[in-house]
């Protein structure tokens, strides 16, 4: 099979690949709020990451309590002040306590009822695996290694967000020195003032770096302005502005009733499109002859990434236009979940990627 | 500490950094260009970023994005995402010099650094101590693309970016504004020399205090469809109208989110009230000594 070679070299993939793999694991978390699939992608978004995630030290268990955390909010909220505003089946009675005139709608405790938790766990189920899906995307592909493919509009940003990010590791290790400084002559170093403290020196030398920085920059000839480039900037921010407006416009046709939805969403796209495309204007400021170090590849792993994802997607939209209600199990009256199938496979396929990417180079023995 | 010990380094400093400016023809003091444009696109940006925070509250029943329902979280985050991107550009393109670039970038780094080593404190963010400190040295325009990148730069350092970003960063990035538009700052800003009066700490800490408990009000907003559900009388209801679910809003916030905002408003002002002038003294210091503020004029004679 294609797969052996394909996965013959261990390399990091693109990372744009494995950031639309996410978005489309993400879309189809936030298309069902059926349990079963849910549970099915979760494990899926959590296997791939865990055997192709570029960084040892970067795991899943963060966004996996995250996940946990909104569901579990979710479902408290619900049986604390739900108030059995759904279903009849009553689980058990919260004791209710009687809430003064201006908390308005607000009512604390009452009877829980099945139903309603159902719910609750669904909708909270449904946002939970968004959020696992979009971790997915940091812990595969870190944000850092997308920052090269920033257009050439974004290059001052783009460079800003960089040394941004070399100097922070440094900043920290500047203040962990200067706190151990503080504890040394006997402080305890907590509190507003010992922050403080630590934060003056620490800031002080990174502003002094700051400034040997600028300076070896403009040695080597960064921050040179093109000649004649006012005239593109005036039109951009022209683009941009009528963008916005467009957007604006846009959002508040679909906030009202009244306004036909065609033209509120076209006019929001057109205006977004606007905007956006200042940033892939041409004249932008890369400097001619300004080539990628290294660039990722581009190759048949990434189509079966895009592939793999592309067919999930598909999948469950197939479904949901088939039987609406497919992805939705019915909480009133409540019913045990089934397994769409055909939901469940195109998921299944989208875990196929672990066996279709090249293994990271620096986790060689978690070859599947 | 003292502005004497600084004035050797600060000439050497700004020896070097002078003519390479001058040679550039730049007539911009420092940062974004304060100018009509960048202010009307901040101005757009904003009330676009408002509408994407509080759009819940104005969705008309029946509309589209009420019928959407929690789907317009998600596609208000993808939204700002693409604005934010264009702002910047056009902010920063052509506008941005070395040092701005290497100053800017040091101080996303020290909001990145401090939000790295909040994180395991009970979520509290001393990060907007550099945010509230450097709107202020740094004005309006400029603190604004430094809130929201040093939001994006505590996000991609804590490995939390997701749909929470673009309203992070939109949200610090009004934070660090603002305390660029606080009283006073114009004076700071254009008269090197300028010292800020005795009140100056507690400006900052009560701009802090109000800054921080509103950063939190506006963030948790733009959750709240998707995280309070249907909960009774405190989640979104897209058939009930604005004044409704402002309520349940402000039930939500006070019952969940409140318990986390009030402590970093605390201590942001706090912070501000402990370092904020001796933080503001040395950003002040080091854009004098990169010779920000300095007119550049260019001498033709000098070049020989």
């Amino acid at each position: 099979m294609i797969m052996g070679t394909v996965r013959a070299v261990p390399r990091l993939l693109h990372p744009l690949a494995w950031w639309m793999w996410a978005v489309a694991m993400a879309v189809v978390a936030n298309r069902t709020r059926n349990p079963l699939i849910l549970v099915i992608l979760v494990a899926a978004v959590v296997l791939v990451a865990e055997l192709r995630g570029e960084d040892r030290d970067r795991r899943m268990t963060l966004f996996l309590w995250l996940a946990a955390v909104v569901v579990g909010i979710r479902v408290v909220a619900q049986i604390v002040f739900g108030g059995g505003a759904i279903g009849t089946t009553v689980l058990f009675r919260m004791p209710q306590v009687p809430l003064p005139e201006w908390t308005g709608a607000v009512r604390l405790g009452g009877p829980v009822t099945l139903e309603e938790l159902a719910d609750a766990l669904y909708g909270g189920m449904s946002v939970a695996a968004m959020i696992v899906c979009l971790g997915a995307a940091t812990v595969l592909a870190s944000p850092r290694r997308l920052l090269r493919y920033v257009p050439a509009t974004l290059y001052e940003v783009g460079t800003t967000l960089v040394v941004g990010l070399t100097y922070a590791p440094m900043l920290m290790d500047d203040a962990r020195t200067a706190w151990a400084a503080r504890r040394l002559r006997g402080r305890d170093g907590r509190g507003p003032r010992e922050v403080a403290r630590v934060a003056a020196p620490v800031l002080s030398a990174g502003l002094r770096r700051s400034m040997a920085l600028a300076a070896s920059m403009e040695s080597r000839g960064y921050g040179r302005p093109g000649a004649g480039r006012q005239g593109t900037r005036r039109v951009a921010g022209a683009m941009v502005l009528t963008g916005m407006v467009g957007v604006a416009l846009g959002v508040f046709g679909l906030m009202s009733a009244g306004t036909s939805r065609p033209v509120a969403a076209g006019c929001l796209l057109v205006g977004a499109a606007l905007a956006t495309a200042t940033v892939w204007r041409p004249g932008g400021r890369r400097p001619p002859g300004r080539t990628v170090y290294r660039p990722d590849r581009w190759s048949s792993a990434e189509w079966s990434v895009l592939i793999c994802a592309g067919v999930s997607v598909a999948a469950v939209f197939v479904v949901v236009a088939a039987d609406p209600g497919a992805l939705t199990p019915s909480t009133v009256p409540l019913s045990v979940p089934d397994l769409p199938w055909p939901a469940a496979l195109g998921v299944g396929v989208a875990a196929m990627v672990a066996w279709t990417t090249p293994v990271p180079p620096d986790r060689m023995e978690h070859r599947p | 500490m003292s502005v004497g010990d600084s004035a050797a380094p600060g000439s050497s400093a700004s020896g070097c950094a002078g003519p390479a400016s001058s040679a550039s023809g730049s007539t911009a003091t420092m940062g974004v260009r304060g100018g009509g444009l960048s202010w009307l696109v901040v101005g757009a940006a904003s009330v676009t970023g408002l509408l994407a925070f509080t759009w819940m509250f104005f969705a008309g029943p029946g509309s589209f994005l009420a019928a959407a329902g929690t789907d317009g979280t998600w596609l208000f985050s993808v939204l700002l995402a693409l604005l934010a991107a264009a702002v910047g550009a056009q902010l920063a393109s052509g506008a941005f010099d070395a040092k701005t670039v290497a100053l800017i970038g040091v101080l996303s780094a020290a909001g990145g650094a401090l939000r790295v080593l909040g994180a395991g404190t009970a979520g509290l963010d001393p990060m907007f101590l550099v945010l509230v400190v450097a709107g202020r040295a740094l004005g309006p325009l400029t603190g604004f693309v430094t809130g929201g990148l040093t939001m994006l730069a505590g996000g991609v350092l804590t490995g939390r970016v997701g749909p929470w970003t673009p309203f992070q960063m939109l949200a610090c990035a009004w934070v660090a504004m603002g305390a660029g538009l606080l009283p006073g700052g114009r004076r700071l800003r254009d008269d090197d020399a300028a010292r800020p009066p005795r009140s100056e700490r507690w400006l900052l800490a009560a701009y802090g205090l109000v800054a921080g408990v509103a950063y939190g009000f506006l963030t948790s907003m733009w959750f709240w469809p998707v995280m309070a559900g249907s909960a009774g009388g405190l989640g979104y209801d897209a058939t009930a109208g604005t004044v409704a679910n402002l309520t349940n809003y402000l039930s939500f916030w006070l019952l969940t989110a409140m318990g986390w905002d009030l402590p970093r408003g605390i201590l942001t002002a706090l912070l501000c009230l402990a370092a904020g002038p001796a933080i503001l003294a040395m950003i002040r210091r080091a854009i004098t000594r990169a010779g920000f503020a300095a007119p550049v004029r260019f001498h033709p004679e000098e070049r020989l």
